[in-house]
């Protein structure tokens, strides 16, 4: 029989049986690690026209609140993108001349005045978004059940062009749903932002909920809804 | 009458007398191939024309070293055929989605959990013989369990490519088993479809593990004649035309590399038996509990004419019946083609699985019956009418197909001229293999096709989809099946060995009431 198999074959076994515990283990942590949202959602950040939005400079160093622009989340399912003539407000002919004296500036933001003076919208591209079988995804309910944009978006306020943050994946869904008292915080701290991500992080070091944030968590009417068609209908 | 028993031949043979120093024995006609002894004191013999070891080892390497006989060839590319023609129209209904099978509304389940069912049942015979009558030493499943196993095999491919499909979204069969994954959610684990997942996996993993560690010693077999051949002679047959590389040579490695270094050493064969005891325990709960957890699919449910508890053993008696139809539907055929496979398959071998498919046939006409009776007895009229609508409803020819194939057509077996006569025996098998799956039919259509409201009664409506992927499933059956019967050792030589009268201490003549060998001494 050795003129069939050599006697080198005789460790075959062993290294087909690492070389299967190792292809196992390599193939279980590369779809653990390369094929959830954690790996290809988070970090997309894609190009947006014209000069873009900095909401580094605009959110971070100027201090506006979200809800400058993003008008409607407090009321609507979607946190609407603003139309051209909220931009138009601070960056017309007229206003903030200093700044539109500025060449740099006046060329960067010339496209929203191109827009407006031409009556078109701006194309932003859309960064996060849930899958179409998620039919339900309510702005104003989690804005008003105290959840803060922090917890989903991340620190807007640092990112001079905005990246997805989070997974948004299903499992990262249900770890707020089913530990509301996590996140939820006093309603007048919701878009700031810094101050947010402080307080979570203490509070996962073990410090107490304040007592506003556990009046809004009482004042909630019903639990966050596990069951499937709460998103999915 | 100067009867001669086939014991006696060989005991002479053992007893130095040469081949054809005896005349060719004189058997009973009513022994029919010799095995049919009704006598008490004399056993059986398990092989005929006095086989030695040598020629078992020749015969059944024959089988796969041998130039294949000339319709299996055809044979396979017949079946073959088939199968492509099955995979095209599953490739075709997964583009398209699972409209383009007849099922509605009302009937959501059909044909394809029609076809799993009656292929896992069908395995059943398999595990019944490797597993259970290995432990209650039956000996004559020898000549029958590397062949059944097989079946078992191929079924299980079968039956569970239907599950696999009918799910409708294919691409999210990963769902099926419980994987963490970025949803958070898990199948549910109350529900017997997730049982189902864990029932035919295990049955499936512990058949192959059963079927793969019995060939291992005649791989064994295989590659060292190959070797042997090699070494003899430098010319022999030759891969293809103009391809200079010997048959014999890629037997050797491929066979060698089955045999896992198997040398026939007595601590091998040692670590073999209990290996094989073991899994025979483990395979024997199986035989048990995967038909019941199939049978859970329905009974679990609160649907009338599926919620009843006497579902379990039914569908375990209805699968080890059906399994045992299509053991006798296949190596009856084989028997007759292939050469000297009569002296392994004896007419016993045919009775004895006749009267397995008599006796489960007679279980599942109880469990019929004791179906309607519950149905009265029980008061409850949904019930009733379930029971009512299908024997008399609009599917009554699915449901007397059944009785007449399942219970009718089984009774012939009651007598002994019906029962050894393989032309009948095989044409009853394949009555209750097509009575199996229209039972299998009737308990899914016919109770999901009238609901509560009569603008819930609907029919149920083959496509052509259907046909096609259930005649496919055959293909696939029957191009696996061919495979291993031109491939793979068909019959497990060492068992054989074994229970041969050479192999038995007794037919050297220690016990006072042999008569023949002892005597022939003196």
């Amino acid at each position: 029989m050795s003129v069939l198999f050599p006697k080198w074959t005789n460790v075959l076994p062993t290294v087909f049986a690492v070389g299967a515990l190792g292809g196992a283990v390599a193939a279980i942590g590369g779809f653990w690690y390369y094929a959830t949202p954690k790996f290809w959602r988070v970090g997309y950040m894609p190009t947006q026209p014209g000069g873009g939005f900095n909401h580094q400079l605009h959110v971070g160093k100027l201090g506006m609140d979200c809800r400058y622009c993003h008008t409607k989340v407090e009321k609507s399912y979607e946190a609407n993108i603003p139309n051209v003539s909220t931009c138009y407000g601070c960056h017309s002919d007229g206003k903030l001349s200093k700044l539109t004296e500025d060449p740099v500036h006046k060329e960067k933001t010339e496209f929203i005045r191109t827009a407006y003076a031409q009556d078109a919208s701006i194309p932003w591209r859309r960064v996060h978004k849930v899958p179409d079988y998620v039919h339900n995804f309510p702005h104003h309910v989690h804005i008003n059940a105290g959840i803060s944009c922090y917890s989903c978006h991340g620190r807007i306020d640092t990112m001079p062009v905005v990246f997805h943050a989070e997974s948004l994946s299903m499992s990262w869904c249900l770890d707020c749903h089913r530990a509301p008292e996590d996140k939820v915080i006093p309603k007048d701290k919701i878009t700031n932002l810094a101050w947010v991500q402080n307080e979570l992080k203490e509070r996962k070091a073990g410090k107490a909920m304040s007592v506003e944030a556990q009046q809004v968590l009482d004042a909630l009417q019903k639990a966050p809804p596990e069951n499937c068609g709460a998103c999915h209908y | 009458m100067t009867s001669i028993h086939p014991d006696q031949v060989t005991a002479e043979r053992l007893a130095g007398l040469s081949r054809g120093a005896t005349p060719p024995p004189v058997l009973d006609p009513r022994t029919g191939d010799g095995t049919l002894i009704d006598t008490p004191g004399v056993r059986a013999p398990l092989v005929l024309n006095n086989r030695g070891f040598g020629e078992i080892t020749d015969i059944v390497c024959g089988y796969v070293e041998n130039k294949p006989p000339r319709w299996w060839l055809p044979a396979f590319l017949a079946a073959f055929g088939l199968a492509q023609l099955g995979g095209i129209l599953i490739l075709y209904l997964v583009i398209t989605g699972i409209g383009t099978w007849g099922l509605t509304n009302q009937v959501d389940w059909a044909w394809d959990i029609t076809n799993f069912v009656f292929w896992i049942g069908i395995g059943h015979a398999g595990t019944l013989i490797s597993a259970i009558l290995c432990l209650l030493k039956q000996k004559w499943r020898t000549a029958v369990n590397r062949a059944a196993e097989a079946m078992t095999i191929f079924a299980v491919i079968c039956a569970a490519t239907f599950p696999g499909i009918h799910i409708g979204r294919q691409w999210m069969a990963w769902f099926l088993p419980p994987i963490p994954n970025a949803n958070a959610i898990w199948p549910n684990f109350k529900s017997p479809l997730l049982w189902d997942v864990f029932a035919v996996s295990t049955y499936g993993t512990v058949s192959a593990l059963f079927w793969f560690m019995g060939m291992v010693p005649d791989f064994a077999t295989l590659r060292d004649r190959a070797d042997r051949r090699l070494r003899r002679s430098a010319e022999g047959p030759i891969l293809l035309p103009f391809v200079p590389i010997r048959t014999d040579k890629i037997r050797a490695f491929v066979y060698g590399f089955l045999a896992l270094g198997w040398r026939m050493s007595s601590r091998h064969w040692h670590r073999y038996e209990a290996a094989y005891l073991i899994l025979a325990g483990i395979s024997t709960p199986l035989v048990l509990s995967v038909h019941s957890i199939v049978s859970f699919d329905f009974a679990t449910s609160i649907l009338p004419g599926w919620h009843t508890t006497i579902f379990p053993p039914y569908f375990v008696a209805g699968a080890i019946f059906g399994g045992f139809a299509m053991v006798l539907l296949l190596l009856i055929p084989f028997r007759e083609l292939y050469a000297n496979m009569k002296d392994l398959i004896t007419l016993r071998h045919i009775e004895n699985m006749a009267k397995i498919l008599l006796t489960t046939g007679m279980m599942v006409g109880f469990a019929y019956s004791m179906e309607f009776f519950i149905a009265w007895y029980g008061g409850n009229k949904f019930e009733l009418y379930a029971f009512q609508n299908r024997a008399f409803g609009p599917y009554w020819w699915a449901y007397w197909t059944m009785i007449s194939c399942n219970v009718i057509s089984p009774q012939l077996f009651w007598s002994k001229k019906l029962r050894t006569n393989v032309v009948v025996v095989w044409i009853v098998a394949l009555f209750v293999t097509i009575g199996m799956w229209f039972e299998r039919f009737v308990i899914i259509v016919t109770s999901l096709h009238r609901a509560f409201l009569p603008g819930e009664y609907h029919m149920f409506h083959p496509t052509l989809v259907d046909i096609g992927i259930f005649a496919g499933s055959f293909g696939v059956f029957l191009t696996l099946y061919l495979l291993f019967m031109r491939f793979l050792p068909a019959f497990p030589i060492a068992e054989i060995k074994a229970v041969l009268p050479q192999a038995s201490p007794h037919s050297h003549g220690d016990h006072g009431h042999d008569h023949s060998g002892h005597d022939h001494k003196h």
